[in-house]
C-alpha cells in the first residue's frame, strides 16, 4: 500500500533538512525555483513575522482581545502554503498559522479585522483572535477546541474524491492535538478510505507547558502514521525549503490517488502559548535562545544571499515595504469601525427565528 | 504558636489551591491531573502543588479530554480518589462520551459493587474577556447525567469547604469554578481541614419582595441588583444554589413561598439552561404561592460573543434583573 515516493524517504530518522544553517544547499538534487519564487518566499516569511509583532503590539495596546503568536513556525509554514494550489485546494488550519494564511492569500486586512472584530472582518468578529478563515479561499475557520478541525478535513477530502475535483485538504495541528481522540478517528477514516488529504503537524515539542515527553510514548508524530496506512515524514520545519519541496512531493502524491500522508514539521515557537501565558515558568531560556539562532527567517536569507539573490539594501527596502502594507493594512481595518452588538444574533439559524428576534430587541430596549 | 489566626484572606483561586493541598496531604489516595497541571494550571490554581506533593501525584497529561475523564475512571474504579482538571468548561465536549456513558452510571450498572468517587473540576463562565467557548457555562449538560453531582462555589471559604466535601464524597462530583470570581473577591477563609454539605442552597441575602435563585459567577451580579433594589426600600431575597444536581428545593421552594415572586438568574444560553429546570420545580411545587409568573434572565441564544467589546452585552447584569424583577414587582 504504502508507495515509496521519489526523492523522500517514509519514517525518516534524520529530519528532512536541505539548507544548512550556514545557508548552504545541501539538497540531494538540483534546486529547480527561479529567483522569483525564492525571492516570493522570504517575502511571505517576513510577512508572517512581521504581522506576528504587529498583533502582539495591539494586544498589547488593548485593541486585540488574544494572539497566538507563531514566530518560529514559518518556515514549515511558508513552505506549505506554496506546495499548495491557491484558490482550488483547501485548508484546515489551527490558531498559529499566521504565516500560512497570509502566504495562502488571505488579505492583511481580513487578518487584522478579525483580530480587532471590526466590520472589515467577513466573520464579522464572530471567532476569537487568530481564528481566521475565508470562504473564498477554501480556508475552514479555525475553532479553538484542539483538533475538532481534522476530521472534517477527512470528510471535505473525500467529498472532492467522489466529485473528482483533484482538490487536496490539509490539516494542520500542533503535537498537542494529536493525543486526542478525533485525531485518530480522522487518521483512520483517510487510511481506510484512501482520503486525498495532508495531516500537517507543526511539532514546536510543547502544548501550553506541557512537554514533548509528557504528550506521547512515541519516538516521534510521524511514526503515527505508520497505524494508520499512510507514510509519515518527519521535516526540519526551520527549512523552509525542506517544508516546499516535501510537501510538493506530498501534495503531489495525494492528488494522484496514492492516498494520505502525515508530515510531522520540527518548529519551535519563539514567544509565549499565547498573550495569556508566561513561558518562562516552563520553557528554559537558554533552549529559546538556542532555537532562536536556528530562525527560519535567518537561515533563508544565509541562503539567498549565498545565492547572490540578497543583500542589506533588498532587506531594508522588503521590510520598509511590508510594514507600509501592514500599516496601511491596519488602518483600513481600523477605520471599518466596530461590530455592532446586535449582530451576534444573526446567523445562528438560515431564518431569524422568533425568540432570537425577541432576544435582539430585549438588548436594544 | 498558640494563638495562630484560623483564617486567612484569600481569592477563589488561593482557597481551591489550599483546598487540593489539604486533600492531597491528607488522603495518600487523592491524585491531581490535567492539562498543564504540573505547572500550576493555565490559572494558576494547582501553583506549587507538584513541587510539595511530588509529579507522581500532582501531574501533566496528554492533551485529550476523554482520555483524562476516562482514565480517571479507571482510578477511581481501582482504588484512588482523582482529582482532574478540564482546562475550560468549554473544553469538556470531547469528554462528553465519558460522562455520560460512565461517569454517574457506573454505581447503578453494578449495583454499588462499583463506584467512581472522582471530582472534575473545570473552570467555566465569562467576564473576563476569554472569548468563544473558553466561557461556556455547560453545567445543564452536566445535570443531565444520572448520578452525577454538580457544584458551583459563588466564594473562597464555601469553594474550599465544597471542595473537599466533594472529594470525600462517595460518587462523581462536577465543580465548577467561575472564572470571572476567581481573582476578583478576597475573604476569610479557615485553615485546615473542613467540609461544607453537597446539596445544600444558602440565603445569600435575605429579603421579602422577591426571590432571585441564582448561583456561580452570577451571585454577585445579584446581590449588586438585591444592593440597589434595597436603595429603593425592595429588599430581595438572593438564593445561591451551590449544589445543582442533587437541587435543594425546600431552600427555593421556602423562599419563594415567602416572597411570592422569583427570578431565576445564569449565565448559560437560556433555553434548556439549567434556569429552566428551577422554574419548572417552582411551578410544580409552589405554584400556588405564586404572584407573578416566573421570570428567566440568562445568556442569549446565540453564541457567545467571542470579542471583549461586547461581552457585556452577553452575561446577564444588574440591569438587567432588575428590569425582570421589576416586571414581576408589577404584576
Ligand atoms: C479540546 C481542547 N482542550 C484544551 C484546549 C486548551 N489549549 C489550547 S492550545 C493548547 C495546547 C495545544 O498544543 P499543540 O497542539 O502542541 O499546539 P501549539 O499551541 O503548541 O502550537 C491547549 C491545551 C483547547 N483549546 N481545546
Ligand atoms: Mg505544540
Amino acid at each position: 500500500m504504502i508507495r515509496d515516493s521519489q526523492l523522500f524517504q517514509p519514517f525518516n530518522d534524520e529530519p528532512i533538512s536541505l539548507i544548512g544553517e550556514t545557508g548552504a544547499w545541501e539538497g540531494p538534487f538540483d534546486l529547480d525555483l527561479d529567483p522569483a519564487a525564492l525571492r516570493g518566499m522570504y517575502h511571505d516569511l517576513v510577512v508572517g513575522r512581521l504581522m506576528d509583532e504587529r498583533l502582539s503590539r495591539l494586544q498589547r495596546q488593548g485593541k486585540v482581545s488574544f494572539v497566538a503568536p507563531s514566530a518560529g513556525h514559518e518556515g514549515a509554514q511558508v513552505g506549505l502554503a506554496h506546495a499548495l494550489e491557491r484558490g482550488r485546494d483547501w485548508l484546515f488550519p489551527y490558531y498559529r498559522d499566521t504565516s500560512l494564511l497570509l502566504a495562502f492569500g488571505l488579505p492583511q486586512v481580513e487578518m487584522l479585522a478579525q483580530a480587532m472584530a471590526t466590520r472589515a472582518d467577513p466573520n464579522r468578529g464572530r471567532q476569537m483572535p487568530s481564528h481566521n478563515g475565508s470562504k473564498d479561499l477554501n480556508i475552514f475557520t479555525i475553532a479553538s477546541p484542539i483538533a475538532s478541525h481534522v476530521a472534517p478535513a477527512v470528510g471535505a477530502a473525500i467529498s472532492m474524491k467522489v466529485q473528482g475535483t483533484g482538490q487536496v485538504a490539509v490539516a494542520s495541528f500542533g503535537e498537542g492535538a494529536t493525543s486526542e481522540g478525533d485525531f485518530h478517528a480522522a487518521l483512520n477514516f483517510a487510511g481506510a478510505q484512501g482520503a486525498p488529504v495532508v495531516f500537517f503537524c507543526e511539532n514546536n515539542r510543547y502544548a501550553i507547558s506541557v512537554d514533548y515527553n509528557h504528550q506521547t510514548g512515541a519516538d516521534s508524530i510521524a511514526a503515527k502514521a505508520h497505524a494508520y496506512g499512510m507514510p509519515g515524514y518527519t521535516v526540519d520545519g526551520m527549512d523552509v525549503l525542506a517544508s516546499y519541496y516535501v510537501m510538493r512531493e506530498v501534495i503531489e502524491r495525494v492528488r494522484n490517488g496514492l492516498g494520505p500522508v502525515l508530515v510531522e514539521t520540527l518548529v519551535y515557537r519563539f514567544g509565549p502559548h499565547s498573550s495569556a501565558d508566561d513561558d518562562s515558568r516552563y520553557r528554559p531560556r537558554e533552549e529559546v535562545e538556542a532555537w532562536k539562532r536556528r530562525d527560519p527567517l535567518l537561515r533563508f536569507r544565509r541562503f539567498l544571499e549565498k545565492q547572490g539573490l540578497w543583500d542589506d539594501a533588498a532587506e531594508a527596502h522588503l521590510r520598509a515595504e511590508v510594514e507600509a502594507s501592514l500599516q496601511a493594512a491596519t488602518a483600513e481595518a481600523e477605520a471599518a469601525g466596530p461590530i455592532p452588538v446586535e449582530w451576534m444574533f444573526d446567523d445562528v439559524f438560515a431564518q431569524r427565528l422568533p425568540h432570537l428576534e425577541e432576544q435582539r430587541h430585549d438588548l436594544l430596549d | 504558636m498558640a494563638d495562630a489566626p484560623d483564617t486567612r484572606p484569600m481569592t477563589l483561586v488561593q482557597a481551591v489551591n489550599d483546598a487540593l493541598d489539604v486533600a492531597l496531604s491528607q488522603d495518600p489516595r487523592v491524585l491531581l491531573f490535567g492539562e498543564d497541571v504540573g505547572m500550576g494550571g493555565v490559572f494558576r490554581v494547582s501553583d506549587g502543588l507538584q513541587g510539595k506533593h511530588g509529579e507522581a501525584r500532582v501531574f501533566d497529561t496528554p492533551l485529550a479530554e476523554a482520555g483524562i475523564v476516562g482514565y480517571g475512571i479507571g482510578l477511581a474504579l481501582a482504588g484512588m480518589r482523582p482529582v482532574a482538571e478540564i482546562q475550560f468548561a468549554g473544553f469538556l465536549y470531547p469528554a462528553l462520551d465519558q460522562v455520560l456513558s460512565h461517569l454517574g452510571r457506573y454505581r447503578h450498572r453494578t449495583r454499588g459493587r462499583f463506584t467512581v468517587p472522582m471530582v472534575i473540576r473545570a473552570p467555566y463562565g465569562g467576564g473576563v474577556h476569554t472569548p468563544e467557548q473558553h466561557a461556556d457555562s455547560p453545567e445543564a449538560v452536566l445535570t443531565q447525567a444520572p448520578g452525577v453531582k454538580v457544584v458551583i462555589p459563588s466564594d473562597p471559604m464555601r469553594a474550599k469547604g465544597l471542595l473537599l466535601a466533594a472529594i470525600e464524597d462517595p460518587d462523581p462530583v462536577f465543580f465548577l469554578e467561575a472564572i470571572k470570581l476567581y481573582r476578583s473577591v478576597k475573604a476569610e477563609v479557615p485553615s485546615g481541614h473542613y467540609t461544607l454539605e453537597l446539596g445544600r442552597a444558602r440565603v445569600a441575602r435575605a429579603g421579602d419582595a422577591a426571590t432571585l435563585v441564582t448561583y456561580g459567577g452570577m451571585v454577585e451580579v445579584c446581590l449588586k441588583a438585591a444592593e440597589v433594589a434595597a436603595r429603593e426600600g425592595v429588599e430581595l431575597e438572593v438564593i445561591d444554589l451551590e449544589t445543582l444536581a442533587p437541587f435543594d428545593a425546600a431552600t427555593v421552594m421556602a423562599s419563594v413561598e415567602k416572597t411570592g415572586r422569583a427570578v431565576v438568574v445564569y449565565e448559560a444560553r437560556k433555553i434548556g439552561g439549567f434556569g429552566a429546570e428551577v422554574a419548572a420545580r417552582i411551578a410544580e411545587e409552589t405554584v400556588w404561592s405564586l404572584q407573578a409568573p416566573v421570570l428567566r434572565v440568562a445568556g442569549w441564544d446565540a453564541p457567545y460573543p467571542p470579542f471583549s467589546a461586547i461581552e457585556h452585552h452577553y452575561r446577564p447584569d444588574a440591569r438587567r434583573v432588575l428590569e425582570a424583577v421589576r416586571k414581576v414587582l408589577a404584576a
